[in-house]
């Protein structure tokens, strides 16, 4: 079966989404202080922290539907670790969102980069006839 | 440096997670549309507790070493998916494919690499 380009872009898609997702959720987590349960009884305002979770984990839902939809239109072995590109989002992204976490460095750009060759090579050979 | 039991959980986590995803292509390449349908497919709701599953070995491995060695191990899930995509679902992998792969692998070990050092 050959693996359609839009499957391909919507895998790109949902990792997008899923990103987003894992972002919400940290910064969800972030504005809880101490342990989860001593938090729950003391919260002030709950719901900076529940609404970010929440919305978090219905993208992470998006995504994963999004991600078997386009399974039905390809191969495993193309679409799969396409899903990696959720790395280099996160990598990229983070930083600029939580700058007393996460950083940027050399290495990870190498990384991100490597990712993407690593997408771009996946898209060709979903083009080319199988070689063995 | 990682515990012995984070490198098995993590190695545990790649391996659930391209099983997961074997059940979810078995999934959509078997729904035929109608919700009833979806909700009782037993590939997905295989696939979701192996996922599941995956994603709590991938968090409890995480919190017993660093990201430089755990990151590249867990992505050597994307060589299980591929062999696990020639066995049973008869796709063809060809060189530029496994390049592919390869370079995912690296890239995911170089982020995890970068995260161990120093901000520039």
């Amino acid at each position: 079966m050959a693996t359609k380009r839009w499957a391909m872009g919507l895998v790109l898609f949902s990792t997008v989404l899923a990103s987003s997702g894992q972002i919400l959720i940290k910064s969800g987590l972030n504005a809880i202080e101490g342990s989860i349960l001593q938090w729950i009884v003391i919260a002030k305002n709950p719901l900076a922290a529940v609404f970010p979770i929440i919305m978090g984990y219905l993208l992470y839902a998006g995504a994963a539907a999004f991600l078997i939809y386009s399974l039905r239109h390809g191969e495993l072995s193309i679409l799969y670790p396409i899903y990696a590109m959720n790395f280099v989002w996160v990598a990229i992204l983070s930083p600029s969102i939580f700058p007393d976490h996460d950083f940027m460095n050399a290495t990870k750009w190498a990384g991100v980069m490597a990712i993407v060759l690593g997408v771009a090579l996946l898209g060709l050979g979903s083009g080319e006839e199988a070689n063995g | 440096m990682a515990e012995w039991w984070a490198v098995c959980a993590v190695l545990l986590a790649g391996f659930m997670g391209s099983f997961g995803s074997l059940q979810f292509k078995k999934a959509a390449d078997s729904i035929e549309g109608g919700l009833r349908q979806i909700a009782t497919n037993k590939a997905l709701i295989t696939g979701l507790f192996i996922y599941g599953g995956s994603t709590v070995a991938y968090v409890i491995g995480l919190r017993g070493g660093e990201l430089s060695v755990l990151f590249p191990l867990v992505s050597t899930g994307y060589i299980w998916t591929a062999l696990l995509s020639i066995r049973f679902l008869g796709e063809r992998m060809n060189r530029l494919k496994w390049a592919g792969i390869g370079a995912i692998i690296i890239g995911v070990a170089l982020i995890g690499a970068g995260s161990a050092q120093i901000p520039v």
